[in-house]
């Protein structure tokens, strides 16, 4: 099977519903910002799309890869394949995750060329900017494989990918009170201090890559894959 | 159903995701009403107590509604679905039993947190009325809201996948709650069809006070001016407050009608 009839059947696998969840929640946000704006230039709907791409679209990619791991019905035969199975799942988060990519960069993209992305006054760049929506989709991407690896039940790892999303959102100052926790605050573009963006990003990807690398080792150990809660 | 009940109760209390899920939201939760517990426990029982609930608001029903997704999908996807369907307790019966027995066994960790704070309210301050507080605000406010997200959780994963659920749930319930104000956004909080309760909270329990995160006082219920949907926020009262109980109690037997209708039609 070549790569992209191997991806196709992966995509399918993942499921229509859950590659279209970014788009769907990027349309609401867009649709609650249009319904209550004055007129089609007073900024209020490219403001609702920024906050889209750093809120709504890395809950998708987050809640999304949680998910992947405890889909598959027969695990067993999964791990008897040549290929490992942890490559299997990587892919299909990677194809998870890259559906809240695309509709990041369409929605950046848009911003850019309508002059709304450089009106925004933390803006941080067009290239750089794009730290605005990578950090907290890789982040919470990450958190959601590695809780999916670690507990093996989709539900149960959507609620650990949801929670410092939910934090984030009901806590903002008190999340940004500290130091370190202000390193983590997923909406420092939005919501966050200026002084602390850059770091804040840096450390939102380093930590990711830790997150993935536990999920990478932990998908390697075959006996810790069955007996996990099947959805 | 009864047997149905009793099955889903101690199947979801044996599972280990959702004392997972109940650990995740007990961490977010202390988080949320740690550093405010001492001023809590200093407040008026009825204040402290409808505090207690309108903090746990946001975080709990989001594990809960989480944990259901996946309930009734399950049974097409493992294949027993049209076996179940052949025994006596097919049909109406067997949802209505699943449904109560999920959201039982699921509201449980809900409740004891409820009712645990409400009880070191009560030890420390000598004041057993917290506990009638407690129970009162339970049935008016968080038990017509568990009930209709219980629902929801359980039909509309027969539509879309319970992942995609999830996802959407999150943003559905923020938007819904106090947290998103109606000036600015478009949203269902402050109407009758605001599953947070802010109408009873208002009106049955007096409350005006701000939430997590707001300091100053604020209204739960009732038209804001310059607001989308003021023609769902009417005037708090009695009859409001009651009519958007029976509104969330409404919704939850249509979402129910529709996983029952999706069931049947599936089966064809």
């Amino acid at each position: 099977m070549n790569l992209v009839a191997l991806l196709r059947y992966d995509a399918r696998r993942v499921g229509r519903w859950l590659l279209l969840a970014p788009v769907l929640l990027t349309a609401a946000v867009a649709a609650g910002g249009a319904l209550v704006a004055r007129s089609p230039h007073d900024g209020t709907v490219p403001h609702a799309l920024l906050f889209a791409v750093e809120m709504a679209i890395p809950l998708a990619a987050g809640v999304g890869v949680a998910s992947a791991v405890g889909r598959d019905p027969a695990v067993e035969l999964q791990l008897t394949m040549p290929v490992a199975y942890r490559i299997t799942v990587f892919r299909r988060c990677a194809l998870t995750a890259a559906a809240s990519c695309l509709v990041a960069i369409a929605v950046c993209g848009a911003l850019v060329v309508t002059g709304w992305w450089a009106r925004w006054p933390r803006t941080h760049g067009v290239l750089l900017g794009q730290l605005t929506w990578v950090a907290p989709v890789c982040w919470l991407a990450g958190l959601g494989l590695a809780a999916g690896a670690a507990l093996r039940s989709p539900a149960a790892a959507a609620a650990v990918a949801a929670a410092p999303w939910l934090a984030d959102q009901v806590l903002p100052d008190q999340v940004q009170a500290h130091h370190w926790s202000r390193l983590l605050y997923l909406f420092a573009t939005t919501e966050g201090r200026d002084a602390d963006w850059e770091p804040n990003r840096l450390v939102l990807l380093g930590s990711s890559v830790a997150l993935v690398t536990v999920a990478w080792i932990l998908l390697g150990r075959p006996e810790r894959l069955l007996g996990g809660e099947a959805e | 159903m009864t047997a149905t009940l009793r099955y889903e109760l101690r199947m979801q209390l044996r599972r280990p995701a959702m004392w997972a899920v109940t650990a995740v939201t007990l961490v977010l939760l202390w988080l949320l009403i740690g550093p405010e517990l001492p001023m809590l426990l200093r407040e008026p029982a009825r204040i402290a107590m409808i505090r207690t609930i309108i903090f746990c608001d946001v975080p709990l029903p989001i594990g809960f509604a989480f944990l259901i997704a996946d309930r009734l999908v399950r049974d097409g996807r493992t294949g027993v679905a049209a076996i179940l369907d052949a025994t006596p307790t097919a049909g109406w019966r067997r949802l209505i039993g699943k449904y109560l027995g999920c959201v039982t066994a699921t509201g449980l960790p809900i409740v004891a947190v409820y009712f645990g704070i409400a009880v070191a309210y009560a030890a420390r301050n000598s004041a057993p009325q917290a506990l009638l507080w407690t129970l009162a605000m339970f049935g008016a406010i968080t038990l017509p809201a568990l009930l209709f997200v219980g629902a929801l959780a359980l039909s509309v994963p027969l539509a879309a996948p319970p992942a995609v659920f999830r996802v959407l749930f999150v943003g559905y319930w923020i938007w819904t709650s106090y947290l998103v104000p109606p000036r600015l956004v478009p949203t269902l909080s402050q109407t009758v069809v605001d599953p947070v309760g802010g109408y009873p909270i208002q009106v049955f329990f007096g409350y005006h006070g701000g939430h997590a995160g707001s300091g100053g006082p604020s209204d739960w219920a009732g038209p804001v001016p310059g607001a989308v949907f003021n023609v769902v926020r009417p005037t708090p009262n009695q009859a409001t407050a009651w009519l958007s109980i029976g509104i969330l109690l409404g919704l939850s037997v249509l979402c129910l009608s529709f996983a029952q209708l999706a069931r049947e039609r599936r089966a064809q």
